[in-house]
């Protein structure tokens, strides 16, 4: 008798909250935003939905909206929608370029304050609008999936330094650290491609580093990287290294910070006659004189834009008791550099 | 009046305290714990816990002194300072302050449901199913609250491991320079540790249902030490993880840092922590009301099943007005403090009374 009372309630209970069947809701899995061209709203939002049609293809469906704050922007997308939408499958948020220089925290803070949001969650610049970025046509399955993979295999194996949400918070709170963000653009209905590297002074972008800079902007910012470079040799031949491991040590003295880089790697293509082990050590030689060149390059810029990236500050408050950033902020700027590079070649592939 | 034994039938093995100690202190406050301490001395508060930690080893050492000196619980042990009335009617506030903290803990719990999954659940009706489950236990008698204990503490075991997701993505400099705050900042950070540690003076409540209490002491303070290490190594974490600013703003930061989970076969794994945590909360409303219910029976002589359902009744008819952050938060500041003051101001002050008791005793004999 008790256990039949027991599993009477089970079922009675059960109905208390809301059912979501995976086939009845919308799932939001990307958006983008850009500034509104109406004063009166703040934002205009894409969102990005992923219909898996019983053929296995997958339709994009975008619907847009504006507002000054992100729940604006789901209101009005629901009132377009067939079914609820829901947030927890969110993978991708890109901001457009005006809104990025005029600031990305309030958007931010409502991606963290969202329970169903994680922190996985890849955000990027774009250059264009965000809304046309998340309209094209990508692949066969889906534009979100596209562009978070199109990402993810760049940070495991190519030039974009880790980021996700997660670690964009974690940048924009961290006194002595400032964040930045990958940067695509929409090059044709059907493509996407990585143009650079954003740079933030707190929430706001500040600077554009080039593809061509992104190598070394990982070597300094990740601990632990892989890349990808051509160095240039005598006679016009190059060699395209492969770096597999590469690792940076960063002391820091009072006034002056140095840099250690070392990179194990291996030569992917050669254009000369013969691979001899002197042309493997001029291309150690070659990649490390680049590297420390371009390296330091990039750290002036950085502190002439007085951003920290690569967070000296944070460094160095880990030094100090009672560190006062307001004094670290004038510091910076006079903060002195210098990295040393090595590099080891250890493969140059299956032929001599 | 000479106390009746507890038979040796219902009594426990010395080694399941071991588990009764560890799932009473672990529930609630391990979600959000480190924000709270970390206001007090920022990133050097993990110091901190492991102080509180070793504090608490004393008091367990006393409260195993006061059960041996009285050979019973804390209403023995009252009415051996106090005698029967006073004794008793001291005992009574206990009652108050169990079923205060199964409030504490089914409220909490459910206010995280309602943050993280569903908005839209009902207070009432989910504290009522978990309530009967919790009657159901606890009428199976003391050794089937202790066996929810061991199950409510071995089965989410796992989850610890979840937390490794995020030391790929912590950074360990956070935590330096250390000693980078007062020790008065760190003394504050280990009193806010309370409402997370208290748990492990319910030893002094089923001291007769242990089978030779002596021997439990050992596991006792074992269980003292794993969750301090626990602890402590989830709050390193936890500050690695996060930027200090950053962490100011998390409420649930053990959750929060379930966001970084990645695993093929489930987008959120917030949603299957949560719904573990279900596990460790169960023993902890569990044992408390058992409490409350026993000390019912030891103060006024009602049978104890009457006491459940008084206690169950009690917290059924108040959750319903505890319906925002703000009425959550200070109830669970309040039952901190209680807690607090009991542990570490009362249960000493009380050690104190049974050792001057015994000695004037002693010298009446002679």
């Amino acid at each position: 008798m008790k256990k039949l009372i027991l599993f009477c309630l089970v079922l009675l209970l059960s109905g208390c909250v809301d059912k979501e069947i995976l086939d009845d809701i919308n799932i939001e899995v990307g958006v983008g935003y850009d500034l509104a061209e109406d004063s009166k709203d703040k934002y205009r939002g894409t969102v990005l939905f992923q219909e898996f049609q019983p053929d296995k293809t997958v339709i994009n469906r975008t619907f847009s909206g504006s507002g000054k704050l992100r729940q604006d922007l789901l209101l009005e997308v629901t009132k377009q929608s067939s079914e609820p939408v829901v947030t927890g499958g969110l993978k991708l948020a890109v901001f457009g370029p005006e809104l990025a220089k005029k600031g990305i925290y309030d958007l931010v803070d409502s991606f963290q304050r969202d329970a169903s949001i994680g922190a996985r969650v890849f955000v990027a610049t774009s250059e264009g609008k965000a809304l046309d970025m998340l309209n094209g046509e990508y692949g066969t399955r889906g534009n979100s999936t596209y562009i978070y993979n199109l990402i993810r295999h760049n940070i495991e194996h190519r030039d974009i330094p880790q980021t996700n949400l997660h670690i964009l918070a974690n940048d924009y709170y961290q006194d002595g650290k400032d964040p930045f963000l990958p940067r695509l653009k929409k090059t044709a209905e059907d493509r996407v491609e990585v143009v650079g590297i954003s740079l933030f002074s707190r929430d706001k972008e500040v600077g554009i580093l080039p593809v061509k800079d992104m190598f070394f902007f990982k070597l300094l910012v990740d601990k632990y990287s892989e890349g990808n470079f051509d160095v240039k040799l005598k006679k016009g031949d190059l060699a395209a290294v492969k770096s597999l491991r590469s690792k940076h040590k960063i002391k820091i003295t009072d006034n002056h910070a140095s840099i250690s880089i070392n990179i194990e790697g291996i030569i992917r293509e050669y254009t000369g006659d013969k691979l001899a082990s002197e042309v493997v050590d001029t291309v150690q030689k070659n990649l490390e004189k680049k590297v420390e060149k371009e390296s330091l390059r990039l750290l002036r810029q950085f502190q002439e834009l007085g951003i920290d990236p690569v967070g000296f500050g944070q460094l160095k408050k880990a030094q100090h008791r009672n560190f006062d950033f307001k004094k670290w902020k004038d510091d910076y700027k006079t903060l002195g550099f210098d990295v040393k590079c090595n590099v080891t070649i250890e493969e140059t592939g299956v032929i001599e | 009046m000479k106390e009746q034994p507890v038979p040796e039938r219902l009594q426990i093995s010395p080694f399941l305290v071991f588990y009764l100690v560890m799932s009473m202190q672990i529930g609630i406050g391990v979600l959000g714990y480190q924000r709270i301490i970390a206001m007090d001395a920022g990133y050097d508060a993990w110091i901190s816990i492991l102080f509180a930690g070793g504090c608490i080893h004393v008091i367990v050492w006393m409260i195993y002194k006061i059960g041996e000196t009285v050979g019973g619980d804390i209403v023995t042990a009252h009415k051996y300072i106090l005698g029967n009335f006073f004794g008793k009617a001291l005992c009574s506030i206990f009652i108050g302050y169990f079923i205060l903290y199964s409030l504490t803990v089914v409220r909490t719990f459910v206010e995280v449901i309602q943050v993280w999954m569903f908005p839209e659940l009902s207070t009432f009706w989910f504290s009522f199913g978990f309530m009967i489950l919790c009657v159901y236990i606890i009428f199976g008698g003391f050794r089937t609250v202790v066996g929810t204990a061991f199950f409510g503490l071995v089965l989410p075991a796992y989850l610890l491991l979840t937390f490794g997701w995020a030391i790929k993505f912590s950074n360990f400099y956070n935590l330096l320079p250390i000693w980078d705050h007062s020790i008065k900042e760190l003394l504050t950070a280990s009193y806010h540790m309370s409402l997370t540690f208290i748990g492990f003076e319910i030893i002094l409540f089923f001291y007769p249902f242990i089978k030779e209490p002596k021997k439990s002491q050992k596991w006792a303070h074992l269980a003292v030490l794993t969750t301090t290490l626990i602890y402590t190594i989830l709050a390193i974490i936890t500050f690695a993880y996060f930027a200090e600013d950053q962490l100011s703003k998390q409420i649930w930061a053990s959750l929060t840092m379930w966001k970084i989970v990645e695993m093929p076969f489930v987008e959120r794994f917030e949603y299957i922590g949560i719904a573990n945590w279900n596990l460790i909360i169960l023993p902890n409303v569990c044992i408390s009301i058992w409490i409350a219910s026993r000390l019912i029976k030891r103060v006024f002589n009602i049978r104890q099943k009457v006491g459940v359902f008084f206690v169950v009744g009690g917290v059924l008819s108040v959750i319903h007005f505890l319906d925002s952050r703000e009425r959550i938060n200070t109830l669970n500041d309040y039952v901190g403090k209680m807690g607090f003051t009991f542990t570490f101001i009362y249960i000493p002050l009380l050690f104190a009374a049974v050792m001057f008791v015994k000695k004037l005793k002693k010298g009446k004999k002679k």
